[in-house]
């Protein structure tokens, strides 16, 4: 074996050591990241934010939540929409469906904490009740929403769909003269 | 691929009908796919023709509740004939007092699996095979069968935790070496059992199952069409856009919908990066299992910049969550277009230099080759998918085959190696990278303007269609009916649940060091399959034998 044949086999040996040039190339690759910005970019998809005031407690963002982080609780005088970050998968499907764009994506993904109470989070709303039977019909921002679309909904807004079934069948009855045979 | 012109398709196609129509009184053709219903007395020798004579190897099988509907349980069989790029769905019924069918295990062996899972999931009963119980715990109470359309989908039994027993070692062999029930290296919940002769390992076991999730329940009874995207990506944790593109292929197929080509793009673009960033995670983790923990570090380095790539284009790292029926929920805009090619060049200088580099360890290279063989003939036998088909010389590859999404639109190679070992298939998986990110760039040249979203989404109600996605590890299966508002049924088959069978031809015969790699290199998911296979030396496949204390669950031969 010449030097030429010695000086090949011994890059075919020190082959494996290539890995400390693609090290020192790399250099460190991790961060300080407590001291650091991590590593996330622009469209990173994190926490969701609640607006109260834009939110009209219409629960369209609850009927598309894939894992119900997002509920609706009603009862006689309130309409609460909770959000439990603990089931929150970061879809972001309640901000392309909110028709007020009261929910906004942030960028935070630090939720560790020692108290769970930290993870929820609500928006109380006050609701309508039916001028007619007392029922709770909607949320007072849902209804100054849909008048402010439209006008003529201010005769039947306050009004359970029953009721309003009840309204409207009486008013066909009044305008053809028909009485429901009792 | 001569047999995928129009013409030729057609005459394939009118071959089926022909021959299939002795025993079908109804046959339809629609898109790629076949459907016909087959009396159950004849149900028998109409599987035998197409898994025979017509060469077609069996996708999955899957049991419906159609009570609701027409009073009678029913099985779909889902053949595939990747050479005319066809589905096959042969469906049989049976009498709703019995609800006994012709059990097909004898003429495809691969239906052993979906058959135990429909009888433990519908309590439906297979004759002429060995019945057992596969996918419920020991406890589930007999009688509750979590898939039929009366049973809530919030039911909770009382489990009483008997635990299992190992068994203790085979005759004329010393006691097993468990791997298990988490994989040392994959952080999964698998048990296998490690019988050895000295370091050679001559049989073992696995038992999987750890971890049903009842998906498909979750998905019929408590969310809406567009809300099962989200959970499809979470059956796997590694190619959960696969899953969800499966997903929502198969309900548009089954609609009709037209997806805006751009959308199609996205997806295709989408589903390449994740098949970079799985093959890159593999190769990680397969250097890390061989004691070369400098090779691990770096592949998982360069995966780093493949893993930002995609938190850019979807708003994650995983489990993208931008795919709905439909299209895409988020467009790929120009600006991101140089960040996305400049990351592509850095992958690809980058990782051929590392790859130059593990192959030049001896080491690496002394214990991938012949270790963990998979014979050609062994492969087509139990129809394996994916990189270790492709590693044993089985050319086979759906987006060639049945293209979908924006695959016709891309000039790619299909690595195929002949070796059958751990070597070829990982070069069959180094090559793969090259060939998406070459993939990637053919699609983000020609990527069309235009919307990403179906303006109309309109899903009719008992239609259905079978879905085929070529996952990293190999083909995915999705089978959909629609349903009002939901699917009706909606069953998953992950390439895994193909694959695990073929670590009995593997696994025989290597060295125990070995074993762990060998296990690892058909790049299992356990948590997508979990299914039970008992391994022999002799070749021949057997389901796990229990001792009585399991509450006898017997064993069958096939």
């Amino acid at each position: 074996m010449g030097w030429n044949g010695l000086f090949k086999t011994l890059v075919k040996k020190l082959g494996p050591l290539k890995a400390l040039i693609i090290a020192s190339e790399a250099g460190r690759v991790t961060r300080k990241y407590p001291f650091e910005p991590p590593l996330i970019s622009e469209e990173f998809r994190g926490k969701i934010e609640i607006d109260e005031n834009k939110c009209i407690g219409c629960g369209a963002c609850v009927n598309v939540c894939p894992p119900n982080a997002l509920t609706m609780e009603q009862d006689n005088d309130t309409k609460v929409l909770k959000y439990f970050i603990g089931r929150c998968i970061y879809c972001w499907r309640c901000i392309d469906v909110c028709p007020t764009g009261a929910i906004r994506g942030t960028l935070e993904f630090e939720l560790a904490t020692n108290n769970i109470d930290d993870l929820h989070e609500m928006v109380v709303h006050e609701v309508v009740k039916c001028r007619v039977c007392g029922k709770p019909v909607t949320t007072i921002a849902m209804k100054d929403f849909v008048l402010e679309k439209t006008r003529y909904a201010e005769e039947y807004i306050d009004l359970d769909p029953y009721c309003r079934k009840e309204k409207f069948i009486k008013a066909i009855e009044g305008r053809f003269g028909y009485r429901e045979q009792q | 691929m001569s047999g995928n012109s129009p013409n030729n398709k057609k005459s394939i196609v009118d071959e089926y009908v022909r021959r299939l129509s002795k025993y079908a009184s109804d046959i339809k053709f629609i898109d790629d796919t076949l459907f016909a219903a087959i009396p159950s007395n004849s149900f028998r020798e109409a599987v035998k023709l197409v898994h025979d004579e017509f060469d077609c190897y069996l996708r999955t099988c899957a049991g419906v509740d159609e009570r609701p509907v027409n009073g009678f349980f029913a099985m779909y069989y889902i053949f595939g004939d990747d050479r005319n790029g066809l589905n096959i769905v042969l469906k049989t019924y049976a009498d709703p007092s019995k609800q006994v069918f012709p059990s097909v295990t004898d003429i495809c062996p691969a239906a052993d699996w979906c058959e135990m899972e429909a009888r433990d999931l519908l309590g439906l009963e297979f004759k002429g095979r060995q019945q057992y119980r596969l996918v419920l715990p020991n406890w589930w109470p007999k009688n509750l069968y979590p898939l039929r359309k009366d049973v809530p989908h919030d039911i909770k039994p009382k489990p009483s935790f008997t635990g299992e027993r190992v068994s203790v070692g085979r005759k004329g062999s010393s006691a097993p070496i468990p791997v298990g029930p988490y994989h040392p290296a994959l952080h999964e919940p698998e048990y296998f059992e490690l019988y050895v002769e000295g370091e050679k390992v001559v049989d073992v076991k696995y038992r999987g199952f750890h971890v049903h999730r009842g998906i498909e329940k979750l998905a019929e009874t408590r969310m809406t069409y567009q809300q099962i995207p989200f959970l499809a990506e979470r059956i796997c944790g590694i190619c959960g856009f696969v899953h969800s593109t499966c997903y929502c292929q198969a309900v548009e197929k089954a609609a009709r919908i037209d997806v805006p080509e751009r959308a199609l793009f996205i997806r295709s673009i989408i589903l390449e990066i994740e098949r970079i960033h799985s093959h890159l995670l593999w190769v990680g983790v397969a250097a890390h299992l061989l004691g070369y923990d400098t090779g691990f570090m770096h592949s998982w380095r360069i995966r780093e910049h493949v893993m930002y790539l995609a938190e850019l284009l979807t708003g994650s790292r995983k489990t993208y969550g931008i795919n709905l029926i439909g299209g895409v929920r988020k467009d790929i805009n120009e600006d991101k277009i140089p960040k996305t090619l400049e990351v592509l060049s850095i992958i690809e200088k980058e990782f051929a230099r590392l790859v130059d580099t593990m192959i030049s360890v001896p080491e690496i290279k002394f214990r991938l080759k012949e270790t963990g063989i998979l014979p050609k003939e062994d492969a087509r036998k139990l129809s394996v998918v994916g990189p270790t088909a492709r590693g044993s010389g089985l050319d086979r590859d759906n987006r060639r085959d049945l293209p979908y999404a924006a695959y016709k639109y891309a000039d790619f190679n299909v690595p195929v190696y002949d070796e059958g070992d751990n070597l070829a298939r990982t070069l069959v998986r180094v090559d793969e990278v090259f060939e998406s990110i070459k993939i990637i760039r053919q699609l983000i040249e020609q990527l069309p303007k235009g919307p990403i979203m179906a303006e109309e989404i309109d899903i009719p109600e008992n239609r259905m269609a079978v879905s085929l996605v070529e996952a990293p590890r190999g083909e995915d299966v999705h089978f959909v009916i629609t349903g009002y508002g939901k699917p009706y049924r909606w069953r998953v088959r992950a390439p895994t649940y193909q694959n695990i069978p073929a670590l009995k031809v593997m696994l025989n015969g290597v060295m125990l060091a070995d074993a762990p790699l060998t296990i690892a290199s058909i790049d299992p998911c356990f948590s997508c399959t979990d299914r039970i296979v008992v391994v022999k030396s002799d070749g021949r496949r057997e389901v796990l034998h229990l001792p009585s204390q399991w509450g006898g669950m017997g064993c069958s031969r096939l």
